[in-house]
């Protein structure tokens, strides 16, 4: 009972001082001129309808959109965790989304055929060209990338002086691996290992778990294997400590997040839709996307928390 | 539509022929010859624990009448427990050990999937075995471990083996799901089939799992015939004397 008192009593404070947190921004006279601005402009900015896919990282991109949008001065619905790409992308084109953030390799391969390349400029600028088709634009690229990778433990990079793809190109036959089923046929992985890097994966010590998984994670973590094939974002990476290895020589496709609109809300929305969402991307790098993903995956943190947290951390 | 789905239905079947007929899905680490070669291996060492472990467990039970609640628990548990589930709860608790990837979890799990079936049928099996000769069997001054071995087992083998074949048909089948945690097996080829998006393998490697599966059903169910007592089998077998049948039974393990 006591510390249920204590708990409300707590919960109540913090409300308190939340409460009177707020109206203290607005109270600094620039502040206030830029609350009637963004007031007057409300009317004249459009609803923008966000979407995202159905996994997490897509998820809270397009949460922290919607709350930089909001914060704009733009009124915002949320249509997260949608479906795949197969569901998303048409209610894009069709004009039921008018947003959704969305990666350069994966739309390009898979909505428009295209094939990506590790060359990011290079793979937006046929992604543009594609979607400009489809009346939509895609703004500027996240440094971070959620493409195949591998890690490595922390004590292993420590002791064998791993930082890069290349440092581990050199022990890779004294290591064991461990990769996704299909790694010997995805072009990106045992194929792309033996051309980019040099190493002999036929003659590798090999397990085969799902790569992005718990699983492989857990085992690498365990010491059951030496190196895994993860998601270059997989939460997992922030919360065992592991080591992603720098692909220094290029081998994963451009699998940077880029804002897609239609063109009809950029033309209607103006350059504010534009310079905030471009704020957002420059801002999320591979770290910040895998921290993001710990705090929702591992911790349990709702979407908005995790985005409202990420936006104030970062001053937007 | 419907003439269109069938030339599709054809057409799938064609390219399923031909990936059996190309000499790439014969050879190589996730070649058919291998992961095949992997799945037996697995299955066998694991119907072999389990016949170790369940066997012993269900004649002894099935002898003394003690513990039948344990039986009925251990039937209900392994109906109850999700295969997977179970893989995946082996991976986890043999990862400190540092067996989690590998064969290890799953022929831990395919052990203890396995050994309900067999526990289960040993206990009826012997239950069964009419409990006149038993006592007959004991009247004529035979020891425990004889009336166990040249009359109970005898004549419940039948009810016994079918309970090894049970258990080899799902320890085969479920030999599939091994891939999800790097245990390799026939699996393998259909989790590529599934993460590359080619349907006409997973179709192909599910069509020998399948084969697999009904093999294996077939060979035991001959072993079950050939393990069935000749005074079992076909034709009743009217006992005039109680005793004879005792006797009668017990010839094939003791010629």
């Amino acid at each position: 009972m006591r510390t249920n008192r204590t708990f409300v009593l707590g919960a109540a404070l913090l409300a308190l001082v939340v409460s009177a947190c707020s109206p203290g921004e607005g109270e600094s006279p620039a502040a206030s001129t830029d609350a009637g601005a963004s007031a007057s402009q409300a009317a004249d900015l459009p609803a923008i309808t966000i979407g995202s896919q159905s996994f997490w990282e897509s998820a809270v991109v397009a949460e922290i959109y919607a709350q930089a949008l909001e914060d704009a001065g733009f009124t915002v619905e949320r249509n997260l965790e949608l479906g795949a790409r197969d569901v998303t992308q048409p209610a894009l084109v069709g004009g039921d989304l008018d947003l959704m953030p969305e990666y350069i390799g994966g739309l390009l391969a898979v909505s428009y055929g295209g094939e990506p390349t590790p060359d990011i400029d290079a793979s937006l600028e046929a992604l543009r060209t594609e979607l400009e088709a489809d009346g939509l634009v895609a703004f500027e690229p996240t440094p971070g990338t959620d493409a195949d990778g591998f890690a490595v433990r922390q004590e292993t990079a420590d002791e064998l002086g791993l930082a890069t793809m290349s440092d581990l190109a050199e022990v890779a036959g004294d290591l064991k691996w461990g990769v996704a089923q299909e790694c010997g046929e995805n072009p990106n992985c045992g194929p792309g290992l033996e051309r980019v890097y040099g190493i002999d994966y036929e003659s590798l010590d090999l397990e085969t778990l799902g790569a992005c998984t718990t699983a492989i994670a857990e085992a690498l973590n365990a010491s059951n294997i030496d190196v895994a094939q993860v998601c270059t974002t997989q939460p997992e990476i922030a919360g065992f400590n592991l080591v992603l290895l720098e692909d220094d020589q290029s081998l994963a496709p451009a699998q940077n997040i880029v804002p897609v609109a239609r063109q009809e809300l950029v033309d209607e929305a103006g350059d504010v839709l534009e310079t905030t969402l471009n704020a957002v991307s420059e801002l999320l790098t591979t770290e910040e996307l895998t921290n993001l993903g710990a705090a929702i995956i591992l911790n349990g943190e709702s979407y908005e928390d995790a985005a409202a947290q990420w936006l104030e951390d970062n001053g937007l | 539509m419907g003439a269109a789905g069938g030339c599709d239905v054809i057409e799938f079947l064609g390219e399923v022929a031909a990936w059996f007929a190309d000499p790439g899905t014969w050879s190589g680490r996730d070649g058919i010859p291998a992961r095949l070669v992997e799945h037996l291996w697995i299955s066998g060492v694991s119907l072999a624990a389990s016949v170790g472990v369940g066997l012993p467990l269900g004649l002894l039970i099935g002898h003394t009448g003690r513990g039948a609640a344990a039986v009925v628990a251990i039937a209900n548990v392994g109906r109850a427990v999700p295969s997977l589930g179970l893989m995946g709860l082996a991976f986890i608790l043999l990862l400190p050990l540092g067996l989690g990837v590998g064969p290890v979890p799953t022929i831990v799990a395919l052990t203890a999937l396995g050994i309900p079936p067999i526990v289960v049928n040993a206990y009826v099996g012997l239950r069964e075995v009419d409990r006149d000769l038993v006592e007959a069997a004991r009247g004529m001054g035979m020891r425990e471990r004889d009336v166990l071995r040249q009359v109970e087992i005898p004549i419940a083998l039948p009810v016994i083996l079918a309970g090894v074949r049970t258990s080899a048909v799902q320890i085969v089948a479920t030999a599939t799901l091994a891939a999800a945690i790097g245990g390799g097996t026939l699996g393998q080829i259909i989790y590529i089939g599934f993460n590359v998006g080619d349907q006409v393998r997973i179709f192909g490697a599910a069509v020998v799992v399948a084969a697999l599966s009904i093999a294996t059903e077939i060979g035991f169910a001959a072993l079950q015939r050939a393990g069935t007592s000749p005074g079992l089998r076909g034709r009743p077998y009217v006992p005039t004397e109680p005793a004879q049948v005792g006797r009668e039974a017990g010839e094939p393990m003791n010629p």
